[in-house]
């Protein structure tokens, strides 16, 4: 086996470099997205728990909700037995105004009491921080871990310019962190301040958002937990530090979970592209095979010399791809970071190293496609029969016979991906992947015979088109079923990825601009900060007053939106005042309607939730919702469901009223400001910036700009399906430039019998590129359909086991219009260039070539 | 030592075509049998038979007591190592590999070690007289000498059984002879059964016996 690897197989590499070159970029991309894809989810996971566990020093349980902890809760505690120490903790990622030093994560401590919790090890000639009370006395003193201090060139005494709600602020570096433990927490990029000066700054008001608790010794944990759970109420978790960075961490991995559809993508292509390459490489070496079996070869013998041939460059593509992946990883865990910042206020990774096990991992995987993709391949090979081997021409001949089995296999197979998708018999990933694999196995069963006929009615009018170089593209693409079937099907199955991926993308980002359009209906917002989901201010409720007796302002709704647990998940509870919101509003009802979402949000105190609570949680109209809120658990009849693009995890809505009663918390992330009739919204704009100019942070934002930022936020989700859809594209072209090179290349012979016959170099290669053309419309004409049946699979079904949204289908006109003018150019300068080298063989040559 | 009893072969397509029908023939060890016939007569399908690269649709083709036709392709194939060898019009040798390493080929296959290969490698080709050619390539070799590196490598597993289909039919005259010759000494030194396709009867004329096939049948047989 050694000899026929070292002889027969190099010699075969070596005669066709760019196909193997090709193919083997086919692995490498597909590796290459799959490490990619897990070192930065990997990188990013451990990050936050790091992050989380280094933060949390020696405190053992943490006691935090997402609309903060009263400074009263301190004194309920201190009572408690077995608590030996207490420390209140405000988090905040913030940006430098040096946008290169990256995210800072700016942690807010009690510095008197919380060296119980952590050791902060100061260090430095600074007397500041021998005495605390002297860095205390100044709010703008922060300390700083000594890896930040180099980075950013900073000593003590120096000022530190960070963008905060209010505008750039300078604060001053009085205390440097040695790097160990806490201080390395988020990469290092750590700054701690006191917490009370952190609450001004933050608008946190009379609330921290954790307080950390150190047991004492011999109380064991479940024993804390639950006592101190009893104490401070269902409305407050009470939790380990390493459960917590494990929700988060989990947070994370579900953000992350529909990537992994791409890397799979990327590896299926990849495993098509050996397939397709094998199977050439088969039809290429049949006279060698023959020869080979004719000297005794066993059918085993020449399999196992194709899997071997399959192994070494899967192992090769493995580690090509996972060097590449490596790389690629840095880019991918920047924008996953910063959108799972933005989103989720979960802090990040800096940096995504390559793990031993996510090496064996890539490598396996580059092992097994290839594997897979020579299977079929190797196996044909193992049947051809020496006496049919040595037959020229044979091969190519074969494989026109329409088997009617096959064609209702495929269909049978079609049908079956689309009951699946609508049944759902397994939950999430997996069933993606089942209904992928098997609507793809139809695929391969019926692309042949569909391009055939295609093809059929093609051919006619191409050939009136163009008389010469028409008539022989059809004569050619008509005369070798296997060749044409094979090109079509590589075509057909990325471009439908490609639309399956784009149309879903196209779908949601209509529906959700659809429905800010119908939501976002005030004149003004006026925010405190630019993070929708982990505001890192929030206004007091009076002063809407204030805004209300501004000129030209006729009416303000006060919108808080906060995160609350909920049957293990965590979903959103959004409050305004309802009854105003809903006449200016339009909302898409599935269950109730507005009045009765009116009438029982604002006099029956009961809720309304969304599509997709509804959906994921099996609650509708007339169930009830049970909350943990400060003042214990409550329970809210629901009164309607109806579409919202709030949370991917579901989100009630409550009127103001109720929430102040139950919650006990007045704060304000949004005022929704509308105008009398006629008014001017730039002029209010410049009365509310004066109004809280120096007092607290504003950001007023008219309607059109409101939508924009938040369409800019939900691009940010989608950036990474963006990426997904660019991915596939390029997978794509590579897949048909690859079959096309292949396709061409193995015309030789045909190309030379054409020659013979008096066929021009330059008709020759115009007949090739205008097949490449036809190919790449008949491929994009059968991937039409399935590409819409694949983006509605990812609408309905996969969306809704991840989200339980359900988007309205709209058609992506645009891309598929891209895709027509796009595809026939690229498939014919992929088949020009080969054809045009093939037709400058000697035609003796290209005769004995098979 | 090889029979073939009834032999029908037939091949599937839009329309049926009947290659061999009913064709009995035995050629005893140690023979030369030279199989002549026109193009399309069936007398490479009865080469392939003999040898079990191919089985036949009925009949039996018993070699040294076994039925071919009966045999599993696996089993064939590791008959095909151990009894049978080729020499093909076209020399099918591999372009890429050297002429010691075409010869080496079947000896790979079969498993041999590396100082046993190399052995019977320069035996063979010193047989055939290209042991300073061997580490040429096919393409610098001529069409002679190419098949008498296929020779070579017909003779490098010490098979009892030689087939050869149309040895001659690429070589001019002299060429054609010298490698008849060649083949005939082979006969004469080791014994070998040879078989040859051929529809030259000046290659007919090395042979001991000339069976002549028509339409798939046979309908002759007769001693030189």
């Amino acid at each position: 086996m050694n000899f026929l690897l070292c002889t027969l197989s190099l010699s075969y590499v070596k005669r066709h470099r760019l196909q193997t070159l090709l193919t083997l970029l086919g692995v490498v991309v597909g590796v290459a997205t799959f490490s990619a894809i897990r070192g930065a989810q990997g990188a990013l996971v451990q990050g936050v728990r790091d992050t989380v566990d280094r933060m949390a020093g020696k405190a053992q349980l943490q006691v935090s909700a997402d609309q903060g902890v009263p400074e009263q809760m301190q004194e309920s505690l201190r009572e408690l037995p077995g608590i030996r120490a207490q420390a209140p903790v405000i988090e905040q990622i913030v940006l430098p105004a040096r946008g290169e030093l990256g995210s800072l994560l700016l942690l807010g401590v009690d510095l008197l009491g919380d060296r119980e919790m952590r050791d902060y090890g100061f260090e430095g000639e600074d007397a500041d921080l021998d005495d605390p009370l002297l860095f205390l006395a100044q709010p703008d003193s922060v300390a700083v871990s000594r890896e930040l201090a180099q980075r950013a060139g900073l000593k003590v005494g120096d000022p530190l310019a960070l963008k905060l709600p209010q505008g750039t602020r300078n604060v001053i570096v009085r205390g440097l962190l040695t790097p160990r433990g806490f201080a390395e927490a988020f990469g290092g990029n750590l700054v701690v301040m006191d917490v009370y000066a952190a609450q001004a700054l933050f608008g946190r008001g009379r609330r921290f958002d954790r307080l950390e608790l150190r047991l004492t010794d011999g109380t064991g944990l479940a024993s804390g937990t639950e006592a101190v759970q009893a104490a401070v109420g269902p409305g407050y978790r009470v939790e380990t530090p390493e459960r917590r960075g494990g929700q988060l961490a989990h947070l994370v991995d579900g953000f992350m979970a529909a990537f992994s559809v791409s890397s799979v993508f990327a590896l299926g292509i990849g495993t098509f592209l050996i397939f397709n390459a094998f199977n050439v490489s088969v039809t290429r070496r049949r006279r060698d095979i023959g020869t080979l079996r004719a000297l005794g070869a066993t059918p085993r013998q020449v399999q196992a010399l194709f899997l071997v041939e399959a192994l070494v460059l899967g192992a090769l593509g493995g580690v090509l791809g996972l060097l590449v992946g490596t790389g690629l990883a840095q880019s991918i865990l920047k924008t996953m970071g910063s959108t799972s910042e933005l989103l989720y206020g979960v802090p990040g990774a800096s940096r995504a190293d390559l793990t031993p096990s996510l090496a064996v991992q890539s490598i396996a995987l580059g092992v097994v496609a290839s594997l897979a993709g020579a299977l079929a391949p190797s196996h044909t090979a193992s049947r051809v029969q020496p006496t049919e081997a040595f037959a020229k021409g044979s091969h190519q001949a074969s494989g026109a016979v329409v088997r009617p089995r096959r064609i209702v296999a495929g269909a049978a197979l079609l049908a079956a991906s689309v009951a699946l998708s609508l049944v759902a018999p397994l939950p999430g990933l997996p069933l993606v992947f089942l209904v992928l694999a098997v609507a793809s196995a139809g695929v391969i069963a019926l692309a042949g015979p569909a391009a055939r006929a295609l093809l059929r009615r093609a051919a006619p009018p191409l050939a009136r088109l163009f008389p010469v170089t028409g008539r022989l593209a059809a004569d050619s693409l008509l005369s070798s079923p296997r060749r044409t079937a094979g090109t079509v099907l590589a075509m057909t199955l990325s471009i439908t990825f490609v639309l399956g991926f784009g149309g879903y993308v196209v779908s949601a980002k209509g529906a959700m601009v659809r429905w800010m359009e119908d939501i976002i209906t005030s004149d003004l917002y006026v925010r405190a900060s630019a993070n929708f989901v982990r505001p890192d201010f929030l206004f007091p409720a009076g002063l809407r007053q204030e805004l209300l007796r501004l000129d030209g302002v006729q009416a303000v709704e006060s919108f808080r939106g906060t995160s609350l647990p909920f049957r293990g998940d965590t979903i959103r509870l959004v409050t305004i005042e309802i009854g105003p919101m809903l006449d200016r509003t339009r909302e898409e009802f599935i269950q109730g309607d507005e009045r009765s979402m009116r009438r029982g949000l604002v006099e029956e105190g009961k809720c309304a939730v969304s599509d997709n609570f509804h959906r994921l949680f099996g609650l509708g109209v007339g169930d009830v919702v049970e909350l943990a809120t400060p003042t214990g658990m409550a329970s809210f009849p629901i009164a309607a469901v109806f579409r919202n693009f709030t949370s991917e995890r579901g989100t009630v809505y409550l009127d103001r009223a109720v929430f102040l009663e139950r919650w006990r918390d007045d704060r304000v992330d949004v005022f929704d400001v509308n105008l009398a009739k006629g008014v001017d919204p730039g002029a209010v704009r410049g009365r509310i910036r004066e109004l809280l100019g120096g007092r607290m942070p504003a950001l007023v934002s008219t309607r059109r700009e409101y939508i924009a930022e938040v369409a800019r936020a939900i691009d940010a989700f989608y950036g990474l399906v963006q990426m997904t859809v660019l991915l596939a594209l390029v997978v794509a072209v590579l897949g048909i430039v690859t079959s096309l090179l292949i396709s061409v290349a193995e015309r030789r012979r045909e190309i030379g019998i054409l020659k013979s016959l008096g066929a021009l170099g330059a008709q020759i290669g115009r007949s090739v590129a205008l097949e490449g053309v036809v190919l790449s419309l008949v491929g994009l004409a059968l991937a039409l359909p399935l590409g819409e049946l694949m983006a509605r699979f990812m609408e309905t079904t996969v969306i809704e086991l991840f989200t339980g949204w359900r988007m309205p289908h709209t058609w992506p006109a645009a891309l598929v219009l891209t895709l027509t003018v796009a595809l026939p150019v690229v498939s014919a300068l992929a088949a020009w260039f080969p054809a045009r080298q093939a037709a400058r063989v000697k035609v003796t040559e290209a005769i004995e070539y098979e | 030592m090889l029979e073939l009893k009834d032999v029908r072969k037939t091949y599937d397509g839009k329309t049926e075509v009947t290659a061999l029908d009913g064709v009995t023939l035995a050629i005893r060890a140690g023979e030369m049998v030279a199989i002549m016939g026109p193009s399309g007569s069936g007398k490479s399908t009865l080469l392939n038979l003999m040898g079990g690269l191919d089985v036949p649709t009925s009949g039996s083709v018993v070699v040294d007591g076994r039925d071919l036709a009966t045999e599993s392709e696996e089993s064939r194939s590791l008959f095909r190592r151990s009894h049978v060898s080729y020499i093909f019009q076209a020399y099918h040798l591999m372009p890429t590999l050297t002429a010691a390493q075409n010869v080496a080929l079947p000896l790979h296959i079969a498993g041999r070690s590396r100082g046993d290969i190399e052995e019977r490698v320069s035996r063979a080709l010193a047989e055939v007289g290209l042991a300073p050619r061997a580490q040429h390539l096919p393409d610098a070799l001529s069409g002679g000498e190419r098949q008498r590196v296929a020779i070579a490598r017909a003779l490098v597993t010490d098979a009892p059984i030689l087939l050869a289909d149309e040895p001659t039919g690429n070589l001019d005259t002299a060429r054609g002879r010298e490698v008849l010759e060649l083949l005939r000494s082979i006969h004469h030194q080791r014994g070998t059964t040879i078989a040859i396709v051929t529809h030259d009867p000046q290659a007919a004329g090395f042979c001991e016996r000339i069976v002549r096939v028509r339409d798939g049948r046979v309908q002759g047989d007769e001693r030189t």
